[in-house]
C-alpha cells in the first residue's frame, strides 16, 4: 500500500510540473503565432507543387502580386509593356537580397526563370510558361520577358503562389530546382528555421526584409491531421488561428459554434471561389439541354446556403461571381422554380407516372452524382440536391468517392452530375477557363457534348492571346454566356476562406487567393 | 527443440511470399492508375504524354509478373521505392517515423500490463462482489467505446478541463499519456477478462486447497494462482505486440502522433501506392515474426506442443 502511494505521489508530481510547463509556453506564445494545419509543408521549392502554398508564400516572394484591385508592383518595382503585347520589361528593386546573402537581381531572376521553363511539363496547366520566347538580363536591375504571343494575364500569372517565385541560384542543384533543392532561400518576410516532419515547422522573421518587417517574431506551424484535435487545441490556447477554405482546415458546423460562444474572433473573406454541379452535355439524359436547364431551377440553393453552409456562404446567380474580371454580364439568373423544372422536363419528354417518377419511352429519369466523400460538406449538398430532385421526379444516386477515384471519374467523363469548384480568385476566369480544354478535368468532359466544343477551346485560346482589351471582353461575354445557356453548370454558392482566431491575435486578414496566410500582417494585441 | 525452430522457420517462408504476393496484387487491383495518382498528387496535369512516361519511370509497362519480381527482390534490401508524395526512399520515411510508433505501443503495453494484473487480482480477491463488477464493467465500457471517441474525451478532460498535460503532439514526455492510454484502453478488457477468468478457475483447484490445507498465508496462494493463471495471458499479450504497433492508425491521427499509423494513413488518402505496399508487408512480417516467436516460447515452456507439428 505504501509503495502504491508513493507511486501515485510520484504521478501527480509529475503531472504537476507538466501543468506549470504549459503555463510557461502560453507566456511566449506572445511573440509567437502558433498556427495549426491539417498538413506538414512538405518540399517548399516554390518551383514545384507538392509543397503547402501558405507556406511557399511566406518564404518566396514574386516580382508583383495581386491585389483586390489590381496587379500591383513587389520584387520589380516598375515595369513597360510593348505595344503589340510582347515584351515585358521589369524595373527590380535593388534594395533585395536573399536570406542567405545572395543578391537579388536580374540574372537571379534569370536563373530562377531557366529552371521554371527547364521543367516545362510539369506547368503545363499555366499558358504563361509556354508562351515564353526567352527572358533576357537587360542590366543589373532590368530584366525583359519576351512571349511568342501577346498574352494577357501575364501579370496576374507572375504575380501566383507558384511558381515564378525566386530562390537563391545558391540553393539550385546542377543549375536548376526540377529535382529537388539545397536550401530554402528566398527574399520573403519569413525565413524557414526549423523543420520537423510532420510534426512541425518554425518561420522566424526576417529581420533583414525589405519590406515592412513582420510583426511577431515567430510562426509556428503546427500538424495536426484531425479537425477535432485542431478544435480542442484552440480552446486550449495551444494554438492561435485556424485559417483555410472549403472545410479543409475548419467544417461549418464548428466555425458557426465557434462564432456563437464569442470566446474567438471568426473571419470571413470576400467571396473567393464558386462551388457549381456539372452537368455532363455527353451522357444519353443530361445531353438535352432542356433537361439540364430544368435541372437549374430545380435545386433550392438558398436552402443550400442557410441549411449546410449556415448562411456563411451567398448563393451563385451565374457560374462566375459579378466581381470576377469580365464576368459582370447580366446574365439572367435561374431561381427556384420546381414547377417551371417540371413543366421544361414535360416538355423533354419525361412524364411523371403514378410512382411520383419521370419516364420517357419506359425509362425512368435516373442519374447519378459523384462527389469527395472526405468532405463532408459536399455529402450533405448532395443530399439536399437528392432531395430536391426527387421533388420534380427525377431520381438521384449519390455516390461519395475517395478523391483519386472521383479524379479518374472526372478524367473518364463518366458522371451524370459532379461536384465542382472554380480555382477561385485571382485564378479565375483565366486559369479555371483555360483548364476547360484539357481531358483530364471533369469541365471538359462536361462539355464535350456541346455543338459548340470546338468553337469554344479555340475561344478560350484565342482570348488569351487577345491583345484588344475591348475585343477580349467581347470573346468572354461570348463564352460565358454560351456556357450559360447550355447549362453545363448549376452554381450554387460563392465560397469563402475562413479564419478562427484568438481574441488577442489582431490583423488576421485575407489574401487575394485562398491559399496565401498573410501572417506578416498579424500581432498580439498588448496587455 | 532445434528442429522444431528450424520447421517453424521453414515454414514461414511459403507464407511470406504469399503475403507479399497478396500486398502487391491488392494494389494492383485497384482502379486509379498508379501513374495517374503519382501525377496528381504533384499537381501535374495527367495529361497522355505525362501519363506516359510516367508509366515508364514507375515501370509499370512492364508484365506484372516482371514489376512483382522486381519489387520482392529490391524489398528483401530494404528498397520500398519512392514516395509518390515527396519522391523520398519509402524507407527512409518508415524508419523516421517508427521510433514514435514504438515507443507508442511500448507505453500502451506498459499500462494494459499494469492496469490488466492490478485489477484482475482486486476482482479475484472480491469474485463476485460489487468491486469485481464494478471494475469488469469499467474495462468493459473502456473498450465498448470506440477509440477515435475516448482519445476526444480523455483530450478534453486531462488536458482542456483539468489542464495537466498537452492536446497532441509529441512534444514532451507528457505527450505520450493520453494516446498511450486510449490504445490500451481497447485491450485492458480482454486481459482483465482473461486474467480474473483462469485464476478464479485456478481458485479451485487442488493445490490451492492443498496450500491452504497447510495454512500457507493468503498472499502466497494468491501469487501461486496468478502465476499459474499467466500462460494463456503472456500468448495472448505476445500477440498483441503487433497488434499495438499495427493498431496506432486512429490513436496517431487524433493526438498527430507522428508515427507510421499516420504515415500509412496519409498515404492511404493519396494513394500513395510504394508506401502502403511497404507498410502492408511490413506489418503482415511483425505479426508472422510476433507470432513464431510467441510459438516458440510457448513450446519451450510446454514440451506437449512440439510434437504437434
Amino acid at each position: 500500500m505504501r509503495k502504491f502511494s508513493i507511486v501515485l505521489l510520484a504521478i501527480l508530481f509529475c503531472l504537476l510540473l507538466v501543468s506549470c510547463s504549459n503555463q510557461d509556453n502560453a507566456e511566449i506564445a506572445k511573440e509567437e503565432i502558433v498556427y495549426a494545419s491539417s498538413k506538414d509543408i512538405r518540399d517548399i521549392n516554390p518551383h514545384l507543387y507538392s509543397g503547402e502554398m501558405a507556406a511557399q508564400n511566406m518564404v518566396f516572394e514574386s516580382l508583383v502580386i495581386n491585389t483586390e484591385d489590381e496587379v500591383e508592383p513587389w520584387l520589380a518595382e516598375s515595369w513597360e509593356i510593348s505595344d503589340d503585347g510582347m515584351e515585358y520589361i521589369f524595373h527590380l528593386r535593388e534594395d533585395v537580397t536573399f536570406t542567405d546573402g545572395e543578391k537579388f537581381n536580374a540574372e537571379a531572376v534569370k536563373q530562377n526563370m531557366d529552371a521554371i521553363l527547364d521543367n516545362e511539363e510539369r506547368h503545363a496547366w499555366l499558358d504563361l510558361v509556354n508562351l515564353i520566347e526567352e527572358n533576357i538580363v537587360v542590366d543589373e536591375y532590368t530584366y525583359k520577358l519576351v512571349l511568342k504571343h501577346p498574352y494577357y494575364p501575364t501579370l496576374t500569372e507572375l504575380g501566383l503562389t507558384r511558381p515564378f517565385r525566386f530562390l537563391s541560384p545558391n540553393d539550385f542543384v546542377d543549375a536548376t530546382t526540377r529535382d529537388g533543392v539545397d536550401g530554402y532561400s528566398g527574399t520573403g518576410p519569413w525565413i524557414l528555421t526549423e523543420h520537423n516532419e510532420n510534426q512541425e515547422a518554425v518561420f522566424t522573421a526576417n529581420v533583414e526584409y525589405w519590406g515592412e518587417q513582420p510583426e511577431v517574431d515567430n510562426v509556428r506551424w503546427k500538424v495536426m491531421p484531425d479537425h477535432q484535435t485542431i478544435l480542442l487545441a484552440l480552446e486550449k490556447g495551444e494554438i492561435d488561428l485556424i485559417f483555410g477554405s472549403d472545410g479543409d482546415m475548419i467544417d461549418l458546423d464548428s466555425f458557426s459554434a465557434l462564432e456563437e460562444q464569442g470566446k474567438y474572433i471568426t473571419e470571413m473573406s470576400e467571396p473567393i471561389a464558386s462551388r457549381a454541379i456539372l452537368l455532363n452535355s455527353n451522357r444519353p439524359i443530361t445531353k438535352n439541354v432542356d433537361v439540364r436547364e430544368a435541372l437549374q431551377y430545380a435545386i433550392d440553393k438558398q436552402s443550400i446556403a442557410d441549411g449546410v453552409l449556415n448562411g456563411t456562404e451567398s448563393v451563385a446567380p451565374t457560374l462566375l461571381s459579378s466581381t470576377a474580371p469580365y464576368s459582370d454580364l447580366g446574365l439572367e439568373a435561374r431561381e427556384y422554380n420546381p414547377d417551371k423544372a417540371s413543366e421544361l422536363l414535360d416538355e423533354a419528354g419525361w412524364k411523371l407516372d403514378d410512382s411520383g417518377y419521370r419516364y420517357k419511352d419506359e425509362e425512368k429519369l435516373e442519374l447519378s452524382l459523384y462527389y469527395n466523400s472526405d468532405n463532408a460538406q459536399e455529402k450533405t449538398i448532395s443530399e439536399y440536391i437528392q432531395h430536391d430532385l426527387r421533388e420534380i421526379g427525377v431520381d438521384l444516386h449519390i455516390t461519395g468517392e475517395q478523391k483519386q477515384a472521383f479524379l479518374d471519374r472526372q478524367k473518364s467523363g463518366e458522371f451524370d452530375l459532379q461536384y465542382s469548384l472554380s480555382w477561385g480568385t485571382p485564378y479565375d476566369p483565366q486559369s479555371y477557363l483555360s483548364s476547360w480544354r484539357i481531358p483530364a478535368h471533369g469541365d471538359y468532359q462536361a462539355q464535350i457534348g456541346l455543338d459548340r466544343k470546338v468553337w469554344l477551346d479555340e475561344t478560350i485560346t484565342d482570348l488569351m492571346i487577345e491583345n484588344d482589351e475591348a475585343e477580349r471582353e467581347a470573346m468572354y461575354d461570348e463564352v460565358l454566356s454560351y456556357i450559360h445557356d447550355e447549362s453545363v453548370y448549376i452554381p450554387l454558392v460563392y465560397s469563402r476562406t475562413k479564419a478562427v482566431h484568438r481574441p488577442e491575435l489582431q490583423g488576421v486578414t485575407f489574401n487575394v487567393s485562398q491559399y496565401e496566410i498573410p501572417f506578416e500582417k498579424m500581432y498580439f494585441e498588448a496587455e | 527443440m532445434k528442429r522444431y525452430i528450424i520447421k517453424r522457420l521453414l515454414s514461414v517462408i511459403p507464407l511470406l511470399i504469399g503475403i507479399s504476393f497478396l500486398a502487391f496484387i491488392l494494389i494492383n487491383l485497384s482502379e486509379s492508375d498508379p501513374a495517374e495518382v503519382a501525377l496528381r498528387v504533384n499537381e501535374i496535369t495527367p495529361t497522355d504524354e505525362a501519363v506516359a512516361q510516367m508509366r515508364e519511370e514507375l515501370g509499370l509497362d512492364k508484365s506484372f509478373i516482371e514489376r512483382y519480381l522486381t519489387w520482392v527482390t529490391s524489398s528483401i534490401k530494404g528498397d520500398f521505392g519512392n514516395s509518390f508524395i515527396n519522391n523520398k526512399p519509402v524507407i527512409n520515411e518508415i524508419v523516421q517515423a517508427l521510433p514514435a510508433t514504438l515507443l507508442l505501443a511500448l507505453v500502451s503495453f506498459i499500462i494494459i500490463v499494469v492496469i490488466s494484473v492490478s485489477a484482475s487480482i482486486i476482482c479475484t480477491i472480491f469474485e463476485e462482489s460489487w468491486i469485481d463488477r464494478t471494475i469488469r464493467g469499467l474495462v468493459f465500457i473502456g473498450e465498448a467505446m470506440p477509440g477515435y471517441w475516448i482519445g476526444l474525451l480523455l483530450m478534453w478532460f486531462f488536458s482542456i478541463k483539468l489542464n495537466l498535460l498537452p492536446t497532441s503532439g509529441m512534444t514532451s514526455w507528457a505527450s505520450v499519456i493520453l494516446p498511450g492510454v486510449t490504445l490500451a484502453l481497447a485491450y485492458i478488457s480482454t486481459y482483465v477478462r482473461l486474467l480474473r477468468n483462469n485464476m478464479v478457475q485456478n481458485k479451485s483447484e487442488n493445490f490451492v486447497l492443498y496450500a491452504k490445507a497447510r495454512g500457507m498465508k493468503k498472499r502466497i496462494i494468491l501469487k501461486r494462482i496468478f502465476k499459474n493463471s499467466l500462460q494463456t495471458t503472456i500468448t495472448a499479450l505476445g500477440m498483441s505486440i503487433p497488434k499495438l504497433i499495427a493498431g496506432t492508425v486512429i490513436v496517431e491521427n487524433i493526438f498527430a502522433w507522428p508515427g507510421i499509423g499516420r504515415l500509412s494513413v496519409a498515404a492511404i488518402f493519396n494513394y500513395d501506392y510504394p508506401v502502403i505496399q511497404a507498410y502492408v508487408f511490413l506489418m503482415a512480417v511483425l505479426f508472422v515474426a510476433c507470432n513464431l516467436l510467441v510459438d516458440i516460447v510457448t513450446a519451450m515452456l510446454d514440451p506437449r506442443m512440439r510434437k504437434e507439428v
